[in-house]
């Protein structure tokens, strides 16, 4: 027997409002129609009702907070709740703005009966601060119907589910008001009684709407549902209460989705390398923050830490008002093996502490080292990405400074010639441009490293230290 | 008798000559007579202070000793220094390159919070930081990281008058035609020691005058 469920949250939008102080705070959604759709229990508490004029909700409650009704931000809100649920219960699909069909039958069995797969499910939705509702029905209409009453009813039994539906009014159903109106002035209030009609009589008084509904309410029809599957990437969006100026305080909400990312992160054995921040300003285009990790992280803490360092940096011309995060790609996590022996244990591993110095410095004043075939000292030493490893079959010439100066300087002062020269020709062989080498020593004691241009012109190079 | 000086030593009360050589562990400087003035040759953790003119000697002084350190695959940081490191020099003297950081931060609050940051990790085996002026509260933070992590930061500036840094071990360089003059100034667990020469003509030949070189004419350029 098929069997669905279906989760109705009435207010995900005031929610979703993560502080405390939200939720001590009479909060309401309205409408572009200027009409309270959704509610939290503060608000509930201080007589406001659904469906209720803005002007009357405002008389009732001084203190009450507005936000506008945002479709999208619904849409993203109930996809994170379907990703989260999809930890425990494979087929979800959403039914917008505020509903999740889950298939059940197929996952009875895994977790031996409807009780044990309604802990694992409530676990679950006991992590998100969503309020909500749920019905089980043998469809996904009759779900979704029995949902909308707020019965709360979990059973697998068909003559339950059955008479649960026969009481419902018409209401709840998804029947358009002109139908509902029809089928009234017949004296048909509840769905039993629409069920208990032949579909024939049905068919010939009432458009095919009615009776596809009607199809797919008991099952015999066909109910094509969109399932999510999962993606490699996260992507969340959070709107904050305030507006924030001070980046240290950024970091309280910025916890709460790395905290997100770690979840999700942890459960498929993932880690990623890098984060794209955004930083959402209401006069402004937002301000984009990638942050890098080269080990490779999934713990929300490490994160933090090197998002602190970046925003430390910042100055924030105007208040923040959203932050949006953003992970393209996820990595298999790769584990370290450390020495045992090892004199000191290292908490930080050395990518971890690249990816650190990085974040604070600037990506660019961290670099490695290494030596390339080159025969002309500027080219023979490059400064890539560091813990790189070079060409290893390079030989290295010992006589030569430890530190090139970034531009010859010319020689200014007496120096004691040591070794050379040593004729050094760059590309070409131009031989205007060849430069004999000599190791000298000035009256300080420092070994420089001079050159001799072919026009007789003496040059500092470098500095043996 | 026995049993008070048994007590006394459980309380750390009491201090034994002979315990001063275990102050700190000693890496082999690769200069025998720099070994044994120091008690067996750098310290392989804490602050190293080395006050020098630069270009006189003063990393080939410590390449040996920074060739060990990282012998045990940990890193090797270069912080702020004076100009663009060359590999070819730094290779030939057996620095593995690919353990090699060079970090240029761009001022010296970042210079010191990248240094404590790598003392700190555990993961570096040295940390040279040129020329970046150290108060005594700052250098003794240093050192608790240089502790933690099983580092050692040595510190490269100018020979300067004022206040010591408590430092494990603190030398002062003077050039010299046949490698560097060295004199230890302060040394835990030991004595400061008058300036002696340490040799490079064996090491370096190329970049000390030999003995005999001395009545050579001089060439000059200018």
């Amino acid at each position: 027997m098929a069997l669905y469920l279906y989760l109705q949250f009435p207010a995900l939008q005031p929610d979703s409002l993560g502080c405390t102080a939200a939720q001590q705070l009479p909060v309401a959604v309205v409408n572009e129609q200027h009409c309270i759709v959704q509610l939290n229990t503060v608000a509930e508490q201080q007589g406001i009702a659904l469906n209720m004029a803005l002007g009357t909700a405002a008389a009732l409650c001084h203190n009450l907070q507005l936000l506008p009704y945002q479709t999208q931000l619904q849409l993203n809100i109930l996809q994170s709740v379907a990703r989260q649920l999809y930890q425990v219960t494979a087929d979800i699909a959403l039914d917008p703005p505020d509903g999740l069909y889950i298939r059940l039958c197929n996952m009875l069995q895994l977790y031996q009966g409807l009780a044990g797969y309604w802990q694992a499910l409530k676990h679950e939705l006991q992590l998100l601060p969503y309020r909500y509702y749920y019905a089980c029905g043998t469809s996904p209409f009759a779900a979704k119907c029995l949902a909308r009453q707020q019965l709360n009813l979990l059973s697998g039994e068909p003559d339950v589910l059955a008479s649960a539906l026969n009481h419902s009014p018409l209401r709840f159903t998804e029947l358009d008001t002109d139908s509902q109106q029809q089928l009234q002035r017949l004296g048909i209030n509840t769905l039993g009684q629409l069920l208990a009609l032949s579909q024939a009589e049905l068919a010939r008084r009432f458009d095919s709407s009615l009776l596809s509904y009607l199809g797919r309410l008991r099952g015999s029809f066909y109910h094509a549902l969109h399932y999510i599957k999962p993606e490699h990437s996260f992507s969340r969006y959070v709107e904050l209460l305030y507006d924030i100026t001070d980046t240290a305080v950024l970091s309280m909400p910025l916890h709460s989705l790395l905290l997100q990312l770690e979840q999700q992160l942890q459960r498929i054995n993932a880690a990623c390398h890098q984060l794209q921040l955004g930083l959402l300003f209401r006069g402004m285009p937002a301000y984009q923050l990638s942050i890098g990790s080269a080990q490779g992280e999934y713990r929300a803490a490490n994160w933090l830490k090197l998002c602190q360092l970046q925003l430390e940096k910042l100055k924030l011309t105007e208040p923040v008002s959203g932050l949006q995060l953003e992970v393209t790609a996820f990595v298999l996590q790769q584990s370290q093996s450390d020495d045992l022996f090892q004199p000191a244990p290292s908490a930080v591993s050395a990518l971890q502490l690249v990816s650190l110095l990085q974040a604070r410095l600037g990506y660019h004043s961290v670099s490695g080292l290494i030596l390339q075939n080159q025969h002309l000292p500027e080219h023979a030493s490059q400064r890539p990405l560091p813990l790189l490893a070079g060409k290893a079959a390079v030989a290295a010439l010992a006589l030569r400074p430890a530190f090139l100066l970034a531009k010859p300087e010319r020689l200014t002062e007496a120096v004691e010639i040591n070794h050379g020269p040593e004729r050094l020709c760059p590309n070409g062989w131009v031989l205007e441009a060849q430069r004999d080498y000599f190791i000298g020593r000035n009256s300080k004691g420092q070994w420089l490293w001079l050159y001799r241009t072919a026009q007789q012109q003496w040059f500092v190079q470098g500095i043996f230290s | 008798m026995s049993a008070l000086l048994e007590q006394l030593t459980r309380r750390q009360l009491l201090w034994h000559a002979n315990s001063q050589h275990t102050a700190y562990q000693a890496v082999p400087s690769g200069y025998a007579e720099l070994d044994q003035q120091l008690a067996g040759g750098f310290p392989a953790t804490g602050l190293i202070d080395i006050q020098t003119d630069t270009g006189i000697g003063e990393l080939r002084l410590l390449l040996p000793y920074l060739q060990q350190q990282q012998s045990g695959g940990r890193l090797l940081v270069f912080l702020s220094p004076l100009a663009e490191p060359c590999a070819d020099m730094l290779c030939a003297a057996g620095i593995v390159l690919s353990q090699l950081v060079i970090i240029t931060p761009k001022t010296g609050k970042d210079a010191l919070w990248a240094a404590e940051q790598c003392l700190q990790s555990g993961c570096c085996a040295s940390v040279l930081l040129w020329q970046v002026p150290l108060k005594q509260a700052q250098a003794r933070r240093l050192q608790l990281a240089a502790e933690q992590g099983a580092a050692s930061l040595i510190l490269l500036r100018r020979p300067q008058q004022g206040l010591s840094l408590p430092v494990n071990l603190s030398i002062k360089l003077q050039a010299h035609r046949q490698g560097v003059l060295l004199s230890v100034q302060k040394r835990k667990g030991g004595w400061p020691a008058a300036p002696f020469l340490v040799d490079m003509q064996n090491r370096w030949p190329g970049l000390c005058f030999s003995t005999e070189q001395h009545w050579q004419a001089r060439r000059k350029a200018s």
